[in-house]
């Protein structure tokens, strides 16, 4: 199966659909990394707060991923769990200059980690420790730090430092996410 | 399903409300709640704090701003400020407001953090007399002392009070009174206010970003509203104290309200069209925060209570805090339409009150000096305080928080809210009372009369037992005895038991002799007369003695008991024991 998986995808005669959530704090650059992903003509030129959410497509190597775009607002976080059920893996973004917030993330990323939808799947999780061009932006050691992400035991976790208006850091994460879900499916 | 999860979460995270976002306990920062504000400094959507520091002692005062977690500037203020407001001064794009710092008789105003211009409060009238004299001294007409003098003369008098440049003179060594003067008596007199606190008050629109005006309270009981641009006196309104705390709502074109605690100990409400305040508070205590929730003012009190009321001054409740409060604040969430009362208290808490109910208890490492509630960054329900160590808390409502008024853990239990089902008044209820109600007077005559001679009475009844010894109990000092008597037997013979006790604390009693009365017709005693042996005190002492019944009549009599002292004819104790009828037949 992950042979013929793998020629269909190099043959480009089928890709795999997943669903993928894109959560975080507002402000946090969830947006920008999901249009640094979209192939460059589709790239939009100037990213506002996202409302609601909205559903954005892009391509890697072997998988076409749907991606919900969740808006990070505190009015709009709680809209983030009706969509738990759909996704295979989730993207969780960290801004990580706000250390102010960095209580706030790690509560939100708590309260999805023991939805019943979430708590008993092995889904895969990327985190990208977003604004590392910042100057007094935190290292991704001390971002998993601070949000413990050493006590996520049962769930495939990455965390890679970001910079997406500059795409840096973006393609090592969704590779690792590639891997993940290919793997699970196997 | 949902009221056992919901109860669980209360008492399970009741703390937990809040987020610690940050606590520096060595920020050195030093203010109070009136020098503290959230504002967008850059027009970037990101709230910064600015915080006009009093410093230690004297000097370093600063206007420091911060963001997140990190200071982001600092300012040297040139006086200890006494309040410190943001507001949109004109139309021009950015729309970034500007920070006015009240300190003695100025206010400064920064403009993207720079100084931008300083407004002088106006001088106030000087004494003519003062002046007068003042003349005189610069035409070299009177010398020092003789200023002094008279100048003394106008400070004890006059009800305008006497400038700060003669104040100082009158303090002066005579030595320094020359230089002094010739320094001084070339320039004008002046005299000058302080601002004791600040507000602002939008100019003619409602909206969030709208033009605002500054509204000052000064020393000399007044309130001035200034123009946001030009800086100019709009209004300017007396009371009849002076000013501390603060708060204004409304718009200077249409219609508001400031309400105003003084020192003396009251609040005064202003309106638009009114140079006198229109409504008055007077409270028990003096205030020492001052929130307004919607159309009501809650105030906290010296005496560590909380009281609210409307503004038109009908009092509305009051709340005992467990220590004296130290600063106020609203918490105003309007995304969530959640409004509340923050006290801080001298015993490290800070409690959130909604009315009199206390739905949220937060223990802080240090007393509170300064709260500040609203965005900061990019949070709605941010919480800063500032500490009397110098120290900076931030803390962050959780989104999913819920504040309930059942969880409020002092105030009175609900049970005692609950109306309990008492009965009906009866007919004889009522009659009753309105018997006692009609005869109050004579009811109460009558039971004093008869109290007084149940009193005459029991006296009577002592006395007549002291004069008779009639007592079981000696009354002697140096022979403190007690006695009691049992009778057994059927009869006609009877068994006699006396029991005798020496209540003394140490002393044993000797010499004594039991002796006694009776008719001989009736009794024969086998013996009538014995002596008792030593008594130490404390023991019990039964004394047996045998008495025979003569007649089968079935009648009976008293036999009287004497305890006796050697060499002494009144005795000690008397007892009467009351014979029982003989029952039994004679055996011979
Ligand atoms: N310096 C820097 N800025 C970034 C980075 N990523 C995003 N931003 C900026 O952060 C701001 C917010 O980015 P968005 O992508 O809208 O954030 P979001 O997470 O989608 O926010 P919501 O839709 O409100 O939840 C934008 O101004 C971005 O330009 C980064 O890596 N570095
Ligand atoms: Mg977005």
């Amino acid at each position: 199966m992950g042979l013929f998986d793998k020629l269909a995808g190099w043959l480009g005669l089928k890709k795999k659909e997943v669903n993928v959530l894109c959560l975080g704090l507002d402000n946090s650059g969830k947006t920008t990394i999901i249009n640094q992903l979209k192939p460059s003509n589709a790239q939009a030129q100037d990213i506002v707060p996202t409302i609601g959410f909205s559903i954005e497509k892009f391509k890697t190597s072997s998988l076409s991923f749907t991606v919900f775009d969740m808006s990070g607002q505190g009015r709009y976080r709680n809209l983030w769990e009706h969509y738990y059920k759909e996704g295979q893996a989730i993207i969780f973004v960290i801004d990580s200059s706000d250390k102010l917030r960095m209580v706030v993330a790690k509560e939100e990323l708590d309260t999805l980690l023991n939805h019943p939808d979430v708590k008993h799947r092995r889904i895969p999780i990327l985190f990208f420790a977003n604004k590392m061009d910042l100057r007094d932006a935190l290292s991704s050691v001390k971002v998993s730090q601070l949000l413990c992400l050493e006590n996520i035991k049962d769930k495939p976790w990455h965390i890679c430092a970001s910079n997406a208006v500059q795409g840096e850091g973006l393609q090592e994460g969704v590779d690792w996410l590639q891997d993940q879900i290919r793997t699970m499916r196997t | 399903m949902s009221s056992v999860p919901m109860e669980m979460k209360d008492s399970a995270v009741s703390s937990s409300k809040w987020l610690d976002a940050h606590y520096d306990p060595v920020a050195n920062l030093y203010t109070f709640s009136s020098c503290i504000t959230l504002a967008d400094l850059h027009g970037d959507g990101e709230n910064k704090l600015v915080v006009g520091d009093l410093g230690t002692g004297a000097g370093n005062m600063k206007l420091k701003v911060y963001r997140g977690t990190g200071l982001l500037s600092e300012n040297t203020l040139l006086d200890l400020p006494t309040g410190l407001v943001s507001f949109l001064m004109d139309q021009h794009e950015p729309r970034t407001p500007a920070i006015a710092v009240a300190s003695g008789p100025f206010i400064y105003i920064y403009k993207n953090l720079r100084p931008y211009f300083k407004f002088t409060l106006p001088n106030l009238e000087v004494n003519p007399l003062e002046q007068d004299v003042w003349n005189q001294a610069r035409g070299d007409m009177i010398d020092p002392l003789t200023l002094k003098e008279m100048l003394e003369g106008i400070r004890d008098k006059a009800d305008i009070p006497l400038s700060v440049r003669s104040l100082r003179f009158l303090m002066l060594e005579p030595q320094e009174m020359e230089s002094y003067v010739n320094l001084h008596k070339q320039q004008p007199i002046r005299r000058q206010t302080v601002i004791t606190c600040i507000g602002t008050l939008k100019k003619n629109m409602a909206d969030d970003d709208a033009v605002s005006c500054l509204v000052i309270g000064t020393e000399s009981q007044d309130i001035y509203i200034l123009d946001p641009e030009a800086f100019t006196i709009l209004s300017k309104m007396s009371l009849p104290s002076v000013p501390t705390l603060m708060d204004v709502t409304g718009q200077f074109d249409v219609e508001f309200r400031i309400i105003v605690a003084c020192r003396n100990g009251n609040i005064y409400v202003l309106r638009r069209d009114s140079q006198k305040p229109k409504y008055c508070i007077e409270l028990s205590s003096h205030p020492v925060g001052l929130v307004r929730m919607g159309k009501n003012v809650v105030v906290g009190c010296a005496e560590e209570t909380m009281q609210s009321f409307t503004q038109k001054g009908k009092k509305l409740w009051t709340t005992y805090l467990p220590a004296p409060v130290t600063t106020m604040a609203l918490l105003d969430l309007p995304t969530r339409g959640f409004q509340a009362i923050l006290v801080a208290l001298a015993n490290c808490e800070v409690h959130v009150y909604r009315d009199k109910n206390i739905v949220s208890t937060i223990k802080t490492q240090d007393v509170v000096t300064s709260i500040c509630f609203g965005r900061y960054g990019r949070e709605d329900g941010t919480l800063i305080m500032t500490t009397k160590g110098g120290g900076l808390i931030v803390k962050i409502l959780k989104r999913t928080a819920v504040f309930d008024d059942k969880d409020s853990i002092s105030g009175p239990p609900i049970a005692q809210s609950i109306r309990l089902n008492v009965p009906k008044k009866t007919k004889l209820y009522v009659d009753q009372t309105m018997r006692e109600r009609e005869n109050a007077v004579a009811m109460h005559r009558a039971f004093q009369m008869d109290l007084s001679r149940l009193r005459l009475a029991a006296a009577r009844a002592y006395v007549k037992a002291l004069e008779s010894s009639l007592t079981p109990m000696s009354t002697s000092l140096t022979e403190p005895l007690k006695m009691n008597a049992v009778v057994q037997g059927l009869g006609p013979s009877f068994k006699l038991t006396l029991n005798i006790q020496n209540t003394a604390a140490c002393r044993p009693v000797m010499n004594l002799a039991i002796s006694f009365l009776y008719d001989e017709n009736l009794y024969s005693m086998r013996t009538a007369f014995f002596k008792i042996p030593l008594l130490v005190p404390g023991l019990n002492y039964p004394i047996d003695t045998f008495v025979e019944c003569l007649s089968d009549k079935g009648i009976s009599d008293i036999i009287k008991v004497f305890v006796l002292r050697e060499g002494k004819s009144t005795p000690l104790l008397t007892a009467h024991i009351n014979m029982p009828v003989s029952e039994g037949l004679a055996l011979n």
